[in-house]
């Protein structure tokens, strides 16, 4: 293939070099320039990490064909803080706490750079509106617009330079205080590196072969064409495993890649290390495997029904955990109640969607040991099973936790840092693997969906007296982290209320879909949703404040939780009372405040999504262009 | 992942289409390319090898815009942040600015084109309404020989169906024409699950022009995408109130009147709902741009 010379200048200096035809101007920057600042985090220009300015204007450059870039002038976030001294508004990130992970805020900075260019004296709104490209899955955007604000402020005079300084807290005294984090200025001049961005000499590029089917048994699986491909260092499949080939959070079910069946549309079958990651790629589109598909399951009822498929032959009823937990008596509590409700609830499966794509590298070093760098959750409990499905002492182990572009507990199973070890073992170079977006969503797991039947029975003055709860999960393919994720739902899931009978069952099921994991808060979302949305209805039906009917149930210092805990201090009450004056509650059941509510559309609650602030007149925006949601 | 193994970037229609002669059977046409990349992706057209990609955005008269004649004519790689930093083709275009202030974002209108957007003919395009309200035509050419012949057709002919167009396999998409409306108020509503980057559930353009003393219609045009196949204009609803009164009463029947022909895929009710509230509050918007002085207050409170 013919390749380019593109010229062109980079943060002020001449560059002049091969390209191939088919990169992205992204490629070019990051790869041929080592220009890591400015991210992949979607490929597709939807999320901004990627925005570059090329002869002045901003563009997403995972759109843009290097070609285009040829005579042009382009700016990567590198180029903000050339001489070393952070821009206004990189300091007002770093004032502001808008930089979380930190994977979003180059395109963001960028982004807000081009929106004050673009108008020096934007407000809240036109900001919004010009940030639009770029998605952030931390902060919210409050402190990012915050953060905007205060650089404009800053140059326009209106604020003194000093707002950006940091508080001096006092020694110790940081609680409550806003202390600026460490880490930011490396995260808003895009000078830290994630695992994705990292290179080290003679590096070798990975890409994983992943199943096509939900459940299918491996008839025969052939590497050879790949293995003789011109570039391919090296190719595994589980028979390169020389221990004991197993991971999970609890259970350790999961190969680290399909051993005899697949489970699950995107499971790991093969992978190829390689000079460049297309020819990773087309290797491992030249491995062939045949497959014998099997029956699947898709729902967690339907794994749990006689003669289902089973998934895992330790597990013939196909249930990963089930937690039960009783106290008193609930048909007791049931008889003593005025009234009984019965409801059920279902919650769905979701993607973290943090915005840096799984990504590692692995080496074998000087000393023979086993080293892995990538953005993992749980990098201790990782060493001790990598040691294990590698046959290595502890001690030949080592894992390095590069900094996280966004976890939320999609990042604590150790889904990949297998093949990376596996693959340096065997080609004794560094290999590394970046996820795309879209295996990052196949792949990895999901928040467990789940179907909640909850029958609870309450006096007349609101007191509640039983609850009978029984949730079942779909854990997927494999057990990850679902036995925590039951634990901790059977323990928090009827809510900080004294509940004198209860009959608790949570149930975490096998089926051929995506795995299930840790999402933030574990296991308490779906359940709590169930019991929170249940006491509203209860409230409705018994004429009683929201707010109230919680009050009444709350746990107390000194109350004993349905595990057994004596909780010494409760904070519930206050909590509820700053909820109750935040909100502008007004008192009362649902079912009794009438139509017009006039705790909504206040002034200080945030208005309707709105477009069109470039053209506000006065900071009025003329003819309100509010999304109809 | 898109791969190929020539990238070119044509200076001129000629060396255009000398290489997709060169090249023919084995090329793309890309513009803006903010729609070539996505579509070479897992979910889509998955791994996408193509032999060479032409790059069009660099020749001149695809760049070219000019107002004559009642007429606007934009080259076809004209990008979609020009309806907002172009006072001339604004003023022209007069709901042009606020269908790009919805059009995808800061970042990519600056790069996608008009013509890349028409040439899609994605039935959710925002540009596209727009357009068929400003009664838009398409200029296509191709090589005969020696020479480049040239024709035009009306906009509504040359998109078929979703993803399907008129254009044949040796024609590029040059130019779009448009009536210049100048004096016009106008309105563009759009509704997806955000702000940024979203495809319309529904999406309205509306121009409507007022008499002199601000209160009769003198003329008006509305079009309609994401309720169909296909955008279309709403000649009943302009037939209705061409030349008569702008009062709420009359904005209001017109509003019900589209609402029975939703005919899209999924969500009909939400669509119905949402397209009458648009037809109020594009056609208010609307003759407020145009200087309408006295609207019915209740009316222009809802929804302007």
């Amino acid at each position: 293939m013919p390749d380019l010379r593109i010229e062109a200048v980079v943060n002020g200096r001449k560059v002049a070099r091969a390209a191939r035809p088919h990169q992205r101007l992204l490629d070019f920057v990051r790869d041929d320039l080592n220009l890591t600042g400015n991210k992949e985090g979607c490929g597709a220009g939807e999320c901004g990490t990627c925005s570059v300015f090329v002869d002045g204007v901003l563009m997403k450059s995972c759109l843009m064909p290097v070609a285009k870039a040829q005579g042009a002038n382009i700016e990567t976030v590198e180029g903000l803080a050339q001489k070393g001294e952070l821009t206004v508004l990189q300091k007002a990130f770093h004032k502001a706490g808008a930089s979380q992970c930190g994977y979003c805020i180059p395109g963001m900075v960028m982004a807000a750079t081009a929106a004050l260019r673009a108008n020096p004296h934007a407000d809240r709104e036109e900001i919004k509106e010009r940030l639009g490209g770029n998605i952030c899955r931390c902060t919210g955007y409050q402190k990012i617009f915050d953060a905007v604000e205060m650089a404009r402020d800053v140059q326009n005079g209106r604020l003194p330079e000093s707002a950006l300084d940091e508080i001096d807290a006092g020694e110790g005294d940081y609680i409550g205080k806003n202390i600026r984090r460490i880490d930011a200025p490396s995260k808003v001049s895009g000078l830290l590196r994630y695992a994705g961005d990292m290179v080290m000499p003679g590096m070798l590029h990975v890409h994983v072969l992943r199943s096509p089917h939900a459940h299918a048994k491996i008839v025969s699986l052939d590497t050879s064409a790949a293995e003789a491909m011109d570039g391919v260092e090296g190719v595994i499949t589980c028979d390169d495993v020389p221990g004991v080939d197993g991971f999970g959070v609890f259970v350790h079910d999961q190969p680290v890649m399909a051993r005899g069946k697949v489970r699950y549309v995107g499971e790991a079958v093969a992978a190829v290390a390689a000079e460049d990651p297309l020819i990773a790629r087309r290797a491992a589109e030249a491995i062939k495997v045949v497959y014998e598909p099997l029956p699947a399951v898709f729902t967690a009822e339907d794994a749990l029904s006689v003669g289902a498929p089973v998934l895992h032959d330790y597990a013939p009823d196909n249930i990963t955990t089930h937690i039960p937990i009783r106290v008193g008596d609930i048909e007791t509590g049931f008889a003593e109640s005025d009234l009984v409700i019965e409801e059920n609830y279902s919650t769905q499966a979701i993607e973290h969607a943090y915005l840096e794509p799984e990504a590692g590298l692995g080496f074998v070093d000087h000393d023979g040991v086993v080293t892995i760098v990538s953005p993992d959750q749980n990098i201790t409990h990782h060493r001790h099973m990598l040691a294990k499905i590698i046959a290595k002492p502890i001690s030949k182990v080592r894992f390095i936790m590069s900094p996280v572009g966004g976890g939320f507990g999609g990042k604590e199973d150790m889904i990949y840092q297998g093949m990376l070890a596996l693959l340096a073992m065997k080609t004794r170079r560094p290999v590394r693997l970046v996820f795309s977006r879209e295996e990052s969503i196949a792949v990895t797991a999901k928040r467990h969906p789940s179907k909640t039947t909850l029958r609870m029975g309450l006096t007349r003055d609101g007191r509640i007296r039983a609850v009978k709860f029984r949730m079942v999960c779909d854990g997927g393919a494999y057990g990850l982290s679902t036995e925590g994720v039951m634990r901790k739902a059977a323990i928090l899931g009827a809510g900080p209320y004294t509940i004198p009978n209860l009959q608790m069952d949570t149930i975490g099921v096998y089926t051929n879909n995506t795995p299930s994991g840790a999402f933030r808060s574990f296991g308490a979302l779906q359940t709590q949703f169930a019991t929170e949305t249940q006491l509203d209805i209860a409230a409705e039906r018994l004429g009683l404040d929201p707010f109230e009917i919680r009050r009444i149930n709350m746990m107390q210092a000194g109350s004993q939780t349905h595990t057994k805990q004596t909780l010494k201090s409760v904070s519930l009450g206050r909590c509820l009372d700053a909820a109750e004056q935040g909100s502008g509650w007004e008192k009362g059941a649902p079912s009794q405040r009438g139509d017009t509510r006039k705790d909504l559309n206040r002034d200080d609650v945030r208005p309707a999504v709105s477009l069109g602030a470039r053209f506000a007149v006065n900071g009025k925006v003329s003819g309100k262009q509010q999304a109809a949601e | 992942m898109l791969t190929c193994d020539d990238y070119i970037t044509p200076a001129s229609l000629e060396a255009a289409f000398a290489a997709m002669e060169t090249h023919c059977g084995r090329y793309r046409i890309v513009a803006g390319a903010t729609d070539t990349f996505p579509w070479a992706r897992e979910g889509r057209a998955g791994d996408v090898h193509v032999p060479v990609l032409i790059d069009v955005a660099k020749i001149p008269e695809l760049n070219a815009r000019e107002i004559a004649e009642g007429r606007v004519r934009m080259g076809a790689a004209t990008p979609i942040q020009r309806f907002l930093d172009d006072a001339r083709l604004a003023a022209a275009m007069p709901c042009m600015p606020r269908c790009a202030v919805w059009f995808a974002d800061d970042q990519i209108r600056a790069q996608a084109t008009i013509g890349g957007n028409v040439v899609n003919a994605s039935p959710a395009a925002d540009g596209t309404p727009p357009l068929i309200a400003h009664n838009a035509q398409v200029e296509l050419a191709r090589r005969d020989g020696s020479k480049i012949a040239r024709r035009t057709l009306p906009l509504t002919d040359f998109i078929t169906g979703p993803g399907r167009t008129q254009l044949a396999g040796d024609e590029l998409l040059v130019a779009v024409t448009c009536d210049a409306l100048d004096g016009y108020g106008g309105s563009f509503e759009k509704v997806g699950h955000r702000r940024s980057l979203v495809i319309s559930l529904v999406c309205l353009a509306v121009l409507v022009k007022l008499d002199r003393a601000r209160r009769v219609i003198e003329d008006v045009r509305l079009a309609i995408g994401g309720i169909g196949p296909v955008p279309y204009r709403l000649t009943d609803v302009e037939d209705f109130l061409r030349g008569g009164d702008l009062s709420a009463e009359r904005l209001e029947r017109a509003a019900e009147m589209p609402v029975s022909r939703i005919a899209s895929r999924t969500r009909q009710d939400y669509r119905r709902e949402v397209t009458r509230g648009f037809m109020l509050r594009g056609l208010v918007n609307a003759a407020r741009a145009a200087g309408a002085s006295a609207l019915a207050g209740e009316l222009e409170a809802a929804y302007a």
